[in-house]
Order: structure tokens, then C-alpha cells, then sequence
């Protein structure tokens, strides 16, 4: 039985278990039993983890195909993970979504889109009909820098604003789209943005302090759910990875590796060694468990093919 | 006793109002709230329901979103758009998302909701306010595609979609006909499916939209030739009935297909490969096909008159399918464009 001695012990478990879970990925990948583009949230993890929580069953998350971490994070089961990653039926999507899809509407997980940009109105819609309803839930909208340049982006945070959607906007801001810097992209200042709708907005410079971000979250949860209105959090993250892929891209020269090593040395699931030891153990067995109940899982059949269409 | 007659327009109206009445049922779009209320058919209902009738920002691809979203949290969205072409600014949500959130996700999420797309004609409409993408949209698996031919078909398939589907619906619903009155005769079709609209023996005229109105028109006018086509409205572009076609075409060895839009890769295109992949040798004599010519819509009433196949080209070519000719006892219609036949639309818009 696993025990934590303080909600940081919770969270910081919680985040690597992610990892740990994104580096096994890494290690079967060449395989090939995983045949689906992985975006890896390695570096990431904390975003997901402290946002989820501070959130109920009931409060909606919608996600890109960056999402291994939301969906463990939300409770997505882990040998299920896997199945769907391998492409089984036992997959919570039957593996029809693979690693780009993964929901899981139990927990609140309403869905990922390899569009960039494409849930923001998701989840600014499922805000509206619980507005209308009258019920004090919050929907989250995760995407990264790179989906504030779509325009409807621009539209969701108008509409959202407008309609004093009980809505948080959490971009989460690696600096990266794809292989394109920020300063090639952008003209604007995110903050200033949203803030010229009306939404209040804040940065986060430091993901990797797991209880700062988490109580940040508690109170923006907490705000939205209470007062029924749209809120915006850029938080700075590093993607450690490739943009698609499971390997190291520093050789391309379109990124400083100086910048991710000092990023890492404050990542505290490469430092803290005292917790990692302690749940290394642990997280490992779920993991291989969970690989184990994967393989051993049926391919779908061609009365899958046609199935879930109309 | 007469027959009762509703206008397409009316039976819209009639459709939004049972529509707003389920508690969960949500109405946005451009114009829904106005005091036009799109042409009449959602006026009152934002008095009536003003939390669930919402105008709709000028973004379309958030509103489709929103839509989507709604309805993963148990609201049946209905998003209307007064042209088909603007609807082009939300097809990355229908086809990457909406058309697919069953799919993707394995069966995971169900997503009832409707697309209200009106198709213009006449007057000017031009280039970008008259086209006509049921292809388009039948293409995508997921989506079911229905255009209503009159009012009863509007009464019956919009409550289905509402009440007894549980996906995304494209409704699109033809300008042109909405002051057009319509007998109403409950005659037990599917509200989704291709049905005849009229029986016959010497061929075969699938029809879609307005068109079966003009093809009824030919038909009337063939009888002089003592020619009696079978009438088919395709009715659900998505999903003909393939069986009702096949056997009809199989009765009367001939085939006209008359669509709203362009033939490459369309409508026609479609029908004729249901044909032919199952037996050609059915067919005595090749496949006609009428639509818009192969261009953007001009602007011109000289050039949109030629743009658009009317009577004249239909007997023309039942005449041609059916080795009849024309006598000088029997003229062939000359061409009038159907707005002019039934001066019902002198726009603007």
C-alpha cells in the first residue's frame, strides 16, 4: 500500500508515474506493438497532475493529442492506456482512437484532437449547457501556445466571455509549435489578450513547483465554479521530447539544449531521488501489470470496422 | 375535403417550435434572435425560451464547437446557417470532429445535433450564395445528409432527427421552396429514407431538393407524349436506399438523375455507380444526368438561367432516354427558370 506523507508526496507520484509510464512507451516503441504517432508530455506532467486535482468526476477536461498525461491524470485506467496504445479491443476506445483520441467520459475526459486547436469550443460549448442547467461545474480547455494562434481560439475566449462560461483556459506554453519558436509565430502578449476580453488572466512560470501550481488551481477552480465565469492560465512548461516521436531532437539545432537542461535540473522528478526510490517500486509493478493485460488483450475484429459510425 | 397545405416555410416553423419545446434543446445561429428571425421560422422563440435561443457571434468554427460540446452535455444543439456557403467556415469541426466523435472514440460519445443549411437561388445569389454541397457532405461517414423536398418531409425527418437519432444531422433546405405551399398527406415513409414520389413505368427520374418539383413539372407536361416516369426524391443523400433504386431502374431500364448541384463526382455520380456496380445490363439505354453547370454561379439572371436545368432540359432528355421524339403537334417546352414559374422569390435574398 502506497502512503503519502504530504499532498506534494501525492502529486509528485502522480507525475511520475506519468513519466515512468512515457518512458516505458519509449522503450517498447521500437517494437512497433505501438503503431500510432506519441506526442510525449514528458517534461509536462505537473500541468496535468495539479490541474486534476482540484477537479471533480464531473468537471469536464477537453484535451489535444498530447494527452497521455491529462488521461492518467483525469483517472484514466492505465492497463486500458496501453490496450488502446497497442491497438486492442480492450482499449477504452476498442483502439480506434490510439494515443491522439484517448477519452474517458467516466472520469471526465471528453475527448482529444490531433487538430490543433479544435476542443477550446468543446469545452466552452459543455460550459453553456451546464450555464443554462444551472449546475456549478467547471470545464477546462487544455491546448498549447501554438492553438492561440487559431482563430477560434479568438472566438471561444469572445463567446466564453461574453456568456460568463464557467470555463478555465489552460494553455500550456512549451514555447514550441512543432519545430517553430514562439518569437516566429506570435505578435501578441497571451495575457494581454484574453485580458482585452474581459477574462482575468495569469502566468505561471514555475511548473515544475507542484504545490504552487496545484494551489493556484484550487483557487481558480474554486473562483469559476463559485462565480460562473471564463478564467486564463498560461503555464510555462518543456517539452523534453521531439514533437511526435520518442526520441531527443537537440542535433536539429531549431531548439537550446541549455535551456531544457536548466529546466531540468529543477525538475524535481529527476532530482527528488529519495521519492523516486520510494515509488519506483510501485509504479513499476503497475506498470508492467498493465503492459501484460495489453498484450494479452484481443486485436479488434472486422466486426469492429463498421461499427460506432451512425 | 381539401387537402390541409402548409408552406415549407411554415412546416420549419412548425419543426423549431415542437423543436424549443423539449427542455434540452439548444437554437443558435446568425440571425435566430432578429426580428426576421431566419425568414420567420425562429421568430418568438428567444422571447419564448431566451436561454436556449442564442445569437450567434460571427464565428462560425466556435459556434459548430459549442454545438458539439452542448451536446456531449445532454443538449440537442440546432445551428442554422442562411447560406450553405457560410457553413464552409465550420467544416473543420463537422468532418475532423463532429462527423467522427462516435468513431474516434469507439462508441464512447454520442452526439445529436442539426445543421440547419439553406441553399439560395435566383435573384443574384451568385457565386457564394448558392451552392449546393450535399456531395460534399454525404462523402463523410458520420454525417447524415437529408434535404427536404416539402413540407411534410420537413415535419417528419426534423422530429426524427430529434427525437429518434443520435447523431449529427445536415438539414439542407432549398430557398427557393420555403413560400411554396404543400399538400400534406401522411404517406409512411421513413422520415430518413429515398422514397417515390410518384409511380411509373418508362423511366426512372431520381430527384433531389427543388429539383423534384421541376421534375414533376416535366412529368405532367410528358404525359402529352404518353410518357410515365417513375419520380424518385433521394430525399437522405447519405444513405439512398439503394434497393428502391435498383429495382425501380430495374423496371424501367432508364435513368435520369436531376440534382441541385454540379455532376462531377455528385449526386449522379453516385446513383449511377449503384447501378452499375450491381448490374448494368439492367440499363437500356446509357445514364442522363442534370445539374449546374460545371462553374461558379454567375450573377447575371442571362447566364444563371442557362446556369440551372429546368423543364425544358428535362423533357429534352426523357425524350431522348425514352427514343421518343418531339413533334411539332407536341412542342418542347421552352425554358423558363422556376423562379419565374412560381414567382414566389423576387429576393433580395
Amino acid at each position: 500500500m502506497i502512503t503519502f506523507n504530504s499532498s506534494y508526496e501525492e502529486l509528485f507520484y502522480q507525475s511520475l508515474r506519468i513519466r515512468l509510464v512515457e518512458q516505458k512507451i519509449i522503450e517498447l516503441y521500437p517494437s512497433d506493438k505501438i503503431q500510432s504517432p506519441v506526442h510525449l508530455s514528458i517534461g509536462q506532467e505537473s500541468v496535468a497532475v495539479t490541474l486534476c486535482s482540484q477537479l471533480r468526476d464531473d468537471d469536464w477536461v477537453f484535451i489535444n493529442y498530447r494527452g497521455h498525461a491529462f488521461y492518467l491524470a483525469k483517472k484514466g485506467p492505465m492497463p486500458e492506456l496501453f490496450a488502446e496504445l497497442f491497438g486492442k479491443r480492450t482499449g477504452l476506445s476498442k483502439g480506434k482512437a490510439g494515443s491522439m483520441h484517448l477519452a474517458d467520459p467516466k472520469h471526465g475526459l471528453m475527448g482529444s484532437s490531433a487538430v490543433v486547436g479544435s476542443t477550446i469550443s468543446h469545452a466552452v460549448g459543455a460550459a453553456l449547457a451546464s450555464k443554462i442547467r444551472g449546475e456549478k461545474r467547471v470545464f477546462v480547455a487544455v491546448f498549447g501556445d501554438g492553438a492561440t494562434e487559431q482563430g477560434v481560439y479568438h472566438e471561444s475566449l469572445n463567446f466564453a466571455s461574453l456568456h460568463k462560461l464557467p470555463i478555465l483556459f489552460l494553455c500550456e506554453n512549451n514555447g514550441l509549435a512543432v519545430h517553430a519558436s514562439l518569437a516566429e509565430r506570435q505578435s501578441y502578449n497571451l495575457l494581454a489578450h484574453a485580458r482585452s476580453y474581459g477574462i482575468e488572466s495569469t502566468l505561471i512560470e514555475e511548473s515544475y513547483n507542484f504545490t504552487e501550481l496545484s494551489d493556484f488551481f484550487s483557487l481558480s477552480i474554486e473562483k469559476i465554479r463559485e462565480h460562473s465565469l471564463p478564467l486564463l492560465v498560461e503555464v510555462k512548461t518543456c517539452r523534453y521530447k521531439e514533437h511526435v516521436g520518442t526520441s531527443d531532437d537537440f542535433q536539429a539545432g531549431y531548439r537550446s539544449i541549455k535551456e531544457v537542461r536548466d529546466w531540468q535540473l529543477k525538475d524535481p522528478l529527476i532530482n527528488d531521488k529519495t521519492l523516486i526510490d520510494k515509488f519506483i517500486p510501485f509504479i513499476q509493478k503497475e506498470i508492467d501489470m498493465a503492459v501484460i493485460f495489453a498484450e494479452e488483450s484481443p486485436f479488434p475484429t472486422i466486426d469492429d470496422l463498421l461499427t460506432d459510425i451512425f | 375535403m381539401e387537402p390541409l397545405k402548409l408552406k415549407y416555410r411554415e412546416a420549419l416553423t412548425e419543426a423549431m417550435a415542437k423543436a424549443m419545446r423539449k427542455p434540452n434543446t439548444l437554437l443558435i445561429g446568425q440571425g435566430v434572435t432578429d426580428y426576421k428571425g431566419i425568414w420567420g421560422t425562429t421568430l418568438g422563440l428567444a422571447e419564448k425560451y431566451p436561454d436556449r435561443v442564442i445569437e450567434a457571434p460571427l464565428s462560425e468554427d466556435a459556434i459548430a464547437g459549442v454545438c458539439l460540446g452542448a451536446s456531449l452535455n445532454g443538449m440537442y444543439p440546432i445551428n442554422t446557417h442562411i447560406r450553405v456557403d457560410f457553413s464552409l467556415l465550420i467544416f473543420n469541426q463537422l468532418i475532423n470532429l463532429i462527423a467522427k466523435y462516435k468513431y474516434m472514440f469507439g462508441g464512447l460519445f454520442e452526439i445529436p445535433m442539426m445543421f440547419r443549411l439553406v441553399i439560395g437561388r435566383s435573384w443574384g445569389q451568385g457565386a457564394q450564395h448558392s451552392q449546393s454541397l450535399q456531395s460534399l457532405l454525404a462523402h463523410i461517414p458520420g454525417l447524415v445528409v437529408i434535404m427536404p423536398s416539402n413540407s411534410q418531409s420537413i415535419l417528419e425527418s426534423y422530429d426524427y432527427a430529434l427525437n429518434h437519432y443520435r447523431g449529427p444531422v445536415v438539414m439542407l433546405e432549398h430557398r427557393l421552396m420555403y413560400e411554396l405551399e404543400f399538400e400534406q398527406k401522411n404517406e409512411n415513409n421513413h422520415p430518413f429514407e429515398t422514397r417515390i414520389d410518384r409511380k411509373g413505368s418508362d423511366i426512372t427520374i431520381i430527384a433531389t431538393s427543388v429539383m423534384v418539383l421541376e421534375v414533376r413539372r416535366a412529368c405532367d407536361y410528358l404525359e402529352k407524349f404518353g410518357i410515365y416516369p417513375e419520380i424518385i426524391d433521394l430525399h437522405s443523400i447519405s444513405h439512398p436506399n439503394r434497393e428502391l433504386i435498383f429495382n425501380s431502374v430495374k423496371k424501367t431500364g432508364r435513368l435520369l438523375v436531376a440534382d441541385t448541384s454540379w455532376l462531377p463526382y455528385g449526386v449522379a455520380a453516385e446513383m449511377s455507380r449503384i447501378i452499375s456496380e450491381r448490374d448494368p445490363s439492367i440499363l437500356k439505354k446509357p445514364i442522363k444526368s442534370l445539374g449546374m453547370a460545371y462553374a461558379p454561379c454567375p450573377t447575371a439572371k442571362v447566364l444563371e438561367d442557362m446556369y440551372y436545368p429546368d423543364v425544358h432540359d428535362l423533357v429534352l432528355s426523357v425524350l431522348e432516354l425514352t427514343d421518343k421524339n418531339a413533334t411539332q403537334k407536341i412542342p418542347i417546352p421552352i425554358k423558363t427558370p422556376m423562379t419565374d414559374f412560381y414567382k414566389h422569390f423576387k429576393g433580395p435574398f
